[in-house]
Order: C-alpha cells, then structure tokens, then sequence
C-alpha cells in the first residue's frame, strides 16, 4: 500500500532547505487549504450529478443528457449559472446574520470535510480526539441552518429552521451513540488508527451484530443530519417550499447547496471509515492471491469506492420513502433510534469484554 | 319526484307552488323558505344540498333553487326561493341546516348580490373585494370593472347581516384572525396546493388552529360566458373545468341538453361514453396517486404513476385527438367513432396496469411512514360529509354511499357489475384506498364492456339550432372526484338562461376548514392531497 | 413486545418499498428524447395540432366561404373576409374567398368549425410545434389565395 506520507514529507523537507520552518509550515498550511478546498469544489460537483443520474434512475428516467455526453457538463453548467446570479437582499430582513449563515454552514461543513483520512498518509486533520473533533465541527451547521431560517423574515424558513434544530440536535445523539460503539471496539478515537485497526478486517464484519446495528443507525441518524431523504423536513419542498433556505438566491444559496451534498459525503466517508475499513483493501484471510491483487488498488480509490457506495444507498433510501411528519421524525429518535443505541452499546461492550468479536 | 312530497310540502307550507316545466319544482317566496328548509331537513329527512343556484329571474326577482336529497331514501326535491327586491335582495341562510351551502351562498352572494340573513361569513367568495356590481345578474355593466392593477389585501374580518323584525338590517363584523395569531399563506403560489388556491392558516408552532379558504385566482367565469353561447359552444368549457374529469365533465353537460331536448342517445354512444368515463377516472386516480406521493415527498413513486398514466392518456389521445382537452362528447352523441386501435389497447392497458398497482402498494401503500403519516389524520365523519355535500372518494372514504353511477344511473353504468368502494374511517388512508380501489373497479367495468360495445351510429342527427324547451334542468354524473352536476334554466332561446355548474371541487375545499383544524402544517398537505381537488373547477 | 413486532414490520415494509426502486433502477428508461427523436415522432392522425385548409394540387381549396364555421366558432378565433363575383358560367353573384384568417392562439380545438363545415374545406393537422415568439405569428391565414 502506499504511503502518501512519503510525499508529504519530501515536500516539507524541500520547503524548509530554503526557508524557515515557520514560513514552510504556513505555505504547506495555505496548500494543503487550497487543495481541500478544491476537492471539496469536486466533490460537491461530482455528488450533484451522481445525485441527478442515480434518482433519475430510479425514477426510470434518464436525468440531464444535453449538456456534454451524457449530460456531464451539466453540472458544470450550473455551477458558473449559480455564481453569476444575483444576491438578493431581503426587505426587513437582518441582513448581517442573513449573509452569515451560510458561511457557518459551509465552514461546519468544510472543517469536517478535513478530518476523512483519504489514504494512508493523506490525512489533514488527525489526532487523537479526532471522532470528537468531527462531531463538533459538523454540528456547527445546525446554527447556520437555524440563523438562516431567523433573519430570512420569512414564516416558511422560520419554521424550516425550528424544524432543522430540532431535528439536527437529536439525531447527534445517535450518530455519537453508534459511532462510540465502534470507539469501544477500537479504544482510540484517532481516525488513522481506526483505519488500521481494520486491516485485518473491517468492523462491521469483526464487531458482527452490534457494528452491524450501529451500521444502521448510523446511516438512518447520518441522513437526518443532513437533512435528506426521507428526513427532508426542514427544507421539505411540498410544506414549505423550500424551507431556511427559501429566500437565498445566487451563490449564498449555492453554498447551502454545495454544502448540503458535500455534508452527505462526510456522512458516507465517515461510514466507510469506521464501518467498512477507510482506504484499507478487502482482505480475505487465506487467499493470499487475491489480497496482493487487492493490495495494487491505490488507498484513495477504496475510500471513494466505499464512500460513493455508500451515498449511493443514501439515495436510493432518500428516493424511496415518503417524508416523515415533525412528530414521527422525533418518535423515531428517541422511541427507537436512541434507545436501541444504548443497548447495542452495552452489547458491543460484552462483546468487547468477552472478546467475543473477531 | 315522490307524489308523497307533492302533498306533504303544500301542506307545510301553503305558500308553495309547484311547477312542471323541465324537472318540476317548487317556488316558495324567500321570507317563507327557511321554514320550509328546517322541515325538510329535520322532518324529510333531506340531508344532501346537491346543489344551490344563485338565480336573477328579472322582473320576477332574485333567488336560488336548491337541489335537495334524502341520502336514505334516495328522494329527491328541488325548491326555489324567490325574493322580488332587486335594490336589497335578501335570502335566509341554510348553512347551519346542510353546511355546504355556506360557500355556495357565498358563491351566490359574489354573483348576484343576494345577501343571506344570519350567515357567518359573508365576504365574496370568487371576485376582488373591490369588485363593482355583481357580474351575473342580467343588468350588469362589465364597463364598471377595468383590469385592476393594484394590489388586493386579504382582510381579516368579514360581514354577517341580522335582520330584525322592523325590517332592518344590523351588520356585524366577524373577525377571521386576530392581530397577534401566526398566520401563513399557503398558496396561490405553492407546491402542494395544486393550482392557484390560497389557505390562510393560523398555527401555532405547527399546529392548525384556523384555516380560511381563498378561491378564485382562476376565475374565468365560465357560468356567465355561458350565458352568451349556443348549447353547442357552451361544450367546449366544461374540459376546462376538472380538467382531470374532462370526459366526465362533458358526459354531465351532453346528458343534461339531452334530457331537455328529450334525445335517445345509441346504445354504442352510451357504451363509449361509459368506457372513456372510466379511462378517465383512471388517469384521474392515477395522477391522484402520483400527487399525493409528491406532496408526501414520495417523489419516486410521482414518476411511476405519471409514467403509467402517459399509457392512459395516449389511448385517449388516439381516439379523441386530446389529452386533457379531449371535446370527445357531443349533443346526441361523441365527436368520432373509437379508433380501431382502441379495444387492443385497452385490453393491453388493463394487464399491464394490474401488476403496476401492486407494485404502487408496495412502493407507498404498505410504506410504514406513508401509514403513520395518512392514518388517523384529517378524519371527515359522515356527517359532516353528507352535510357539506363532500361527494366522491372523500365521501365514500367516509362511509357515505354517494357514488352518483349507483345512486342515479346513467349511461351504462345500470347494467354493468361493480362495487362502491366504501370506507368507514374517514381519515386520509381511507381517501386514499377508495381511490387506488376504484381504479380496479373502474377496470372491472371496462372489462365488461370493451368486448360487447354494439354495432351503431356514434351520433345521432341533430338540428342545426339547439333549443331546449323552457324549463330547468339537473342532470350530473359521477366525476372523477364526486359528483359533477350541470344545472340548465332554458327560456326556449338557442343559448342558456342560466347554466350553473355543480363543482365537485367546492364542498371537498370547503370541508378543509373543518378537517384540518387542530392537525400539523404536514398533514395539511395530505389532507389537501387525499381529498383531491382540482382547482378550475372550484373556480370555474 | 407489539414494539418489537412493529419495528420488524416498519423495517420490513421500508424493504419490499426499496426492492421496488431497486428494481426499476435497471429497468430500462421511458424518457422520449425529443428534439433529437424528432424525425421517428409522430403523432397520432386525430391529434388536434392547428386548423389548416387542405389544397389539392391545383392550390385551390374547397372553401365556399358560407361563414358557417365563423358563426360556430365560440370565441371569434375564425376571421373569413369575402367578396362578391359573378359565377362566369352561370352569370349569377358569387361569394368568393379573400383571407381566411385563424388565430391559432385563441383556439380552443373544440372541432365546432370542423363539424360545421358543409364541404370538409378545414380540418386539423397533427402539426404540434407552435412556439413563436410574437402572439402575432400565431394569426394565420389558412387560403392561398
């Protein structure tokens, strides 16, 4: 597998033959922001056409099929459309929290964007409370959502918003009670160890049942977090036409847009990361043939593999189901999801005590 | 009518006379008729108003005829009140007797300036406030209305009118929202209303505490343009009113200048008829399916049923040349003979249209969210059904045997072999399983049918000039959400004295008040999507 | 326990629903790719596109301009200017054809011009491409000349 540690390094040791440390540290930090921040850029790129092709898929349709083969400059398309609109400022509006919001949104979004451990050796923000850090950060939004959904001036965002909180607050607890399950079975909340403690296996087949549950709360908790699916609520376009973001137009709604999407990639990266082994290649013990073959596979390709698969199953979900109503969204959590957490919790920990997992 | 009711309402009420002309009717004078109204409804047992028609009969005066049925006994009586003041017509209210009269008066109120002593809510129901006159009595001026282009301000308020036994009148102001109440527009302009219909709603959080309905963004007025067309022009309205009933729509105006002229329609007619009536239900039904999975967020589920409803629509458009606009029915007959593609295609639709719903149940009918979110919510007793006259898969939802194709049939419909589809609960599940049922038996019927349809002429010869003797005339069909009734006053000219439609949509908005009240912002949208109306045929 | 069993039958109803997208996953598309499929579509032969006046090869029509189908036309769509000739065969006056003017953008289709006519001088064309950009194109005089 390589190491992408190598090259980082190399570049460290150039910059710093012929400047000061400090200097480097600060050009490498500028860098390694400038790429983030464009692979963020790709990323919500690439997520919004996979989103058209897969849900007009389901939908037995075809999606955008003008623009570039296939419709692949679609997107693109939009992106520049969407940069060249107008911001409109509301009337009555509180215009300072108004073009904040959504810079609180995206900087959530961007901060837990920095913590998924692309490769070995690719990772920007990795240290030993790293599960924790992410947690923080991507609950930042929430805040962004709510403030958006207040200085609109608009009843429909407002309640949009109120929804969102709501909703945001409570489905954290599970994400954080399905994600500790996994922290039992690893001891260490660093991402990169996570991602080789599983090299010998991934977790949802080593932590068997209770890994396979907290899978599943995680995905159903992970997809209210972002707002999608059938947890589409705050933004549900058939109750409140567009929810906290109804009055935004040109780029400031294109940040909730980007962020919204890129947020479901963390979802699904963070998935792929402590369910399904991160950037590690499937392993099967005992057909050594097979796991050199695997091994050529570049890290980076497993992770967006297993990422991409995961989104993927987000969206059929999302354009399976019909909305849940305010009430059911919060029966589910605390009546269901939270409680079957605990447990499942308290399994993996005998699970872990007995060593009973793989 | 019954002969019992021949004697029994001369009796009640001395006052009464009884005309034959066209369907027969009873003429009472209007400070006499809520008597009379109380007496039939409590003693007559007549709990249906199917329909109430604002009049002008000139010299004689203003008033309305109001269809009655007895929803027990099937009977039926039709009575007019009639006041002769033109400067003040007044008319007593029947709203608290059957609680569908109370938009209909309204209706009645905007067109002709009848004012209704003792209603709640006397505001115009259709028109601008700052409408000038009342646009279908016959001396109206439309030069006094130029297009306004100024801004109408819902108020918060409105009228109700006492009268006192000196003869005056006290107006008093009925407050509708409260300064301090949250109140949220949803509509003209929303995803969920399904066309241009406006609810003001009072919340609070999420919870519905008031609704007021707003009609008439698309007004056009098709009653009174109606009044200046000949019986046949007058056809090519009614597609533009449920424009998801279309056929049906134009069946209920085809059967009443029939019934007038006394035309004997050919058996091959009545049986193409019937057939495109229930192609139509099931385009209908199936576009119902597909809207409301969207207003539920569903919004996979929308693709299907429209994809399977483009299989509907061609067959329809290959016969008649329309998809929505299909002016396929005509005075004594339909406008071609079915093309020779039609029995095959049919057959093949109902195959592949079988399997396809069961694939609809799995998708959303058996979905738990869909369950939790449509069970139990906007419950409508049968009440209230009958009493707000909510006819069609509200009603039947309800428990109410309202299906016009059973009670009053028409066309094929006595000779074939179906079921009602009845439900007793009333909510949203239950609208929405008469619906997905009545696809099947409206699949049943044309399967009886679509083999045996008799050789024939598809139109009967027509004068040139259609007169329809004096009289009035109801006649009404089972559109594809209720009943749809056209109501003709003939004078024996070549156009309409007045041509009133019975809306199917008016009674399901106007129960929404009722339905919705203490249920969530989200299950307003279901029950705005369950209930199913369309909104050019409230406003017409 | 009713929780349990609830919570089995809610997961198991969510699955039968996503079999049922899964599958139409990789079903084959319905989308009809118009324009590009513009030269294969065709419209069924009733289909009510625009009026148009049929003439043979000759250019004539079969117009007698009687005015039938602009007095049952129910919103004045069908504007017919005429003329008095004399018959040359038979000396007697005539009326003749000059514009046959129809507004394609008031048009209900409701076929009453259609039925009217004596001489099956009009009828409708499956033509269904109508976007122009002036209300004003959409007034077409349907005679020759």
């Amino acid at each position: 597998m390589f190491d992408f540690s190598v090259i980082t390094s190399w570049i460290h040791a150039l910059l710093t033959s012929w400047m000061p440390e400090g200097l480097a540290v600060f050009i490498e930090c500028v860098l390694v922001g400038v790429c983030l921040l464009l692979m963020y850029a790709v990323i919500a790129i690439v997520m919004i056409f996979m989103e058209r092709k897969v849900c007009a898929a389901f939908q037995c349709r075809l999606g955008p099929m003008r623009v570039g083969p296939w419709g692949t400059v679609q997107v693109l398309c939009d992106v520049i459309k969407m940069l060249t609109k107008e911001i409109i400022t509301i009337r009555h509006s509180d215009r300072f929290l108004y073009n904040l919001a959504p810079y609180i949104v995206i900087l959530a979004s961007v901060l837990a964007f920095a913590c998924l451990p692309v490769s070995r050796g690719l990772e920007v923000l990795d240290f030993n409370v790293g599960v924790f850090f992410l947690m923080a950060a991507s609950s930042i939004g929430v805040v962004g959502i709510l403030l958006a959904g207040w200085s609109s001036n608009n009843k429909y965002s407002l309640i949009g918003a109120m929804r969102s909180g709501a909703q945001m607050i409570s489905y954290e607890l599970s994400i954080g009670l399905s994600i500790l399950t996994i922290v039992v079975l690893t001891d260490t909340m660093q991402f990169s160890e996570i991602v080789e403690r599983q090299a010998d296996g991934w977790f949802l087949f080593k932590g068997h049942l209770p890994a396979l549950i907290a899978f599943v709360i995680y995905l159903i908790a992970g997809n209210a977090e972002v707002n999608r699916g059938p947890f589409d609520l705050p933004e549900a376009e058939s109750e409140l036409t567009a929810g906290y973001h109804t009055e935004y137009s040109g780029m400031h709604f294109g940040l909730f847009y980007v962020a919204e999407f890129v947020n479901l990639f963390i979802v699904s990266g963070v998935a792929a990361t402590i369910f399904l082994g991160g950037w590690m290649p499937l392993h099967i013990s005992g057909w050594e043939g097979f796991n050199t073959v695997m091994d050529y596979i570049p890290g980076f390709v497993w992770f967006f593999a297993k990422a991409f698969f995961v989104v993927w199953l987000l969206m059929w979900i999302k354009w399976t189901f019909p909305r849940l109503r305010v009430d059911q969204i919060l029966t589910l959590e605390w009546k269901y999801l939270v409680p079957i957490g605990l447990v499942n919790l308290l399994l993996m920990v005998i699970v872990v005590v007995f060593k009973l997992h793989f | 009518m019954n002969n019992d009711w021949m004697k029994k309402i001369p009796e009640w009420e001395p006052a009464a006379e009884w005309s034959e002309a066209g369907d027969g009717r009873f003429t009472v004078p209007a400070e006499r008729f809520r008597f009379l109204a109380e007496r039939l409804k409590k003693e007559g047992g007549f709990d249906f108003l199917r329909s109430l028609t604002g009049m002008d009969w000139g010299e004689e005066g203003f008033g309305a005829v109001y269809h009655l049925e007895n929803t027990s006994t099937g009977e039926n009586i039709v009575v007019r009140a009639v006041t002769a003041d033109r400067e003040h017509p007044l008319l007593p209210t029947v709203s608290d007797l059957w609680r569908g009269a109370e938009f209909n008066e309204r209706e009645a109120f905007d067109y002709f300036g009848i004012r209704f002593v003792n209603h709640p809510d006397m505001r115009r129901l259709f028109l601008r406030d700052d409408w000038v006159g009342y646009p279908l009595r016959k001396d109206y001026d439309p030069s006094l209305n130029p297009l306004r282009m100024s801004n109408e301000v819902a108020k918060d308020s409105t009228a109700s009118y006492d009268l006192m036994p000196d003869g005056s009148i006290i107006r008093h102001r009925n407050v509708i929202f409260d300064e301090g109440e949250y109140v949220i527009n949803i509509g003209p302009q929303h995803p969920a209303t399904h066309g241009v219909l406006r609810f003001r709603v009072s919340l609070e959080g999420e919870i519905i505490r008031k609704l007021d309905v707003h009609c008439g963004y698309i007004h056009r007025g098709i009653e009174k343009m109606c009044e200046e067309l000949t019986y046949p022009q007058t056809l090519a309205l009614t597609d533009r009113l449920d424009y998801l009933g279309a056929s049906q729509n134009r069946h209920a105006l085809c059967m009443c200048i029939e019934k007038g002229l006394g035309v004997e329609v050919p058996e091959r007619v009545q049986y193409i008829r019937t057939i495109m009536d229930e192609l139509q239900r099931i385009d209908s039904h199936l576009l119902f399916f597909s809207c409301l999975c969207m207003d539920m967020g569903a919004l996979t589920a929308f693709f299907y049923g429209f994809r399977d409803r483009e299989k509907v629509l061609d067959i329809l458009e290959q016969t008649t040349g329309g998809r929505l606009i299909q002016t396929y029915n005509t005075i004594g007959g339909v406008q071609a003979d079915i093309h020779p593609d039609f029995v095959r295609k049919v057959k093949e639709l109902i195959a592949y249209l079988r399997p396809t719903l069961r694939e609809y149940h799995e998708v959303f009918t058996g979905n738990v969210i869909a369950q939790e979110r449509l069970k139990g919510t906007g419950v409508l007793t049968r009440e209230d059904a009958i009493s707000f006259g909510a006819t069609g898969g509200t009603g039947r939802a309800a428990g109410w045997a309202c299906d016009v194709r059973k009670r009053h049939p028409y066309a094929m419909y006595g000779k074939v072999d179906f079921d009602e589809v009845l439900f007793t609960e009333g909510d949203c599940f239950a609208r929405y399983m008469v619906r997905m049922r009545e696809i099947e038996q409206s699949m049943r019927i044309i399967e009886q049918l679509i083999d045996n349809i008799p050789e024939g002429p598809y139109q009967v010869k027509m004068k040139p000039v259609i007169r329809i003797p004096e009289g009035s005339y109801y006649a009404a069909v089972e559109g594809s959400r209720g009943e749809f009734g056209v109501y003709i006053e003939s004078r024996g000219d070549k156009f309409p004295y007045r041509m009133k439609f019975r809306s199917t949509g008016l009674p399901l908005v106007s129960c929404m008040e009722t339905i919705s009240r203490g249920a969530k912002i989200a299950d307003l949208i279901a029950i705005g999507g369950t209930v199913d109306y369309v909104v050019p045929d409230i406003d017409r | 326990m009713s929780y349990i069993k609830g919570l089995f039958h809610g997961v198991g109803s969510l699955a039968t629903g996503m079999k049922v997208t899964l599958k139409e996953f990789f079903t084959p598309k319905v989308t009809e790719q118009y324009p590009e499929n513009r030269a294969t579509l065709k419209m069924f032969d009733r289909y009510c596109g625009e009026l148009t006046m049929p003439h043979d090869a000759d250019g004539k029509n079969r117009c007698i301009a009687c005015g039938l189908c602009q007095a049952a036309c129910p919103n004045g769509t069908i504007h017919i200017e005429t003329e008095m000739v004399t018959d040359p065969e038979t000396g007697k006056p005539k009326k003749r054809l000059v514009r046959y003017e129809y507004d394609l953008g008031s048009c209900m289709f409701c076929h009453l011009c259609v039925n009217a006519c004596p001489h099956d001088a009009i009828r409708f064309s499956t033509a269904f491409e109508h976007a122009v950009f002036t209300r004003g194109k959409l007034v077409k005089q349907l005679n020759k000349r």
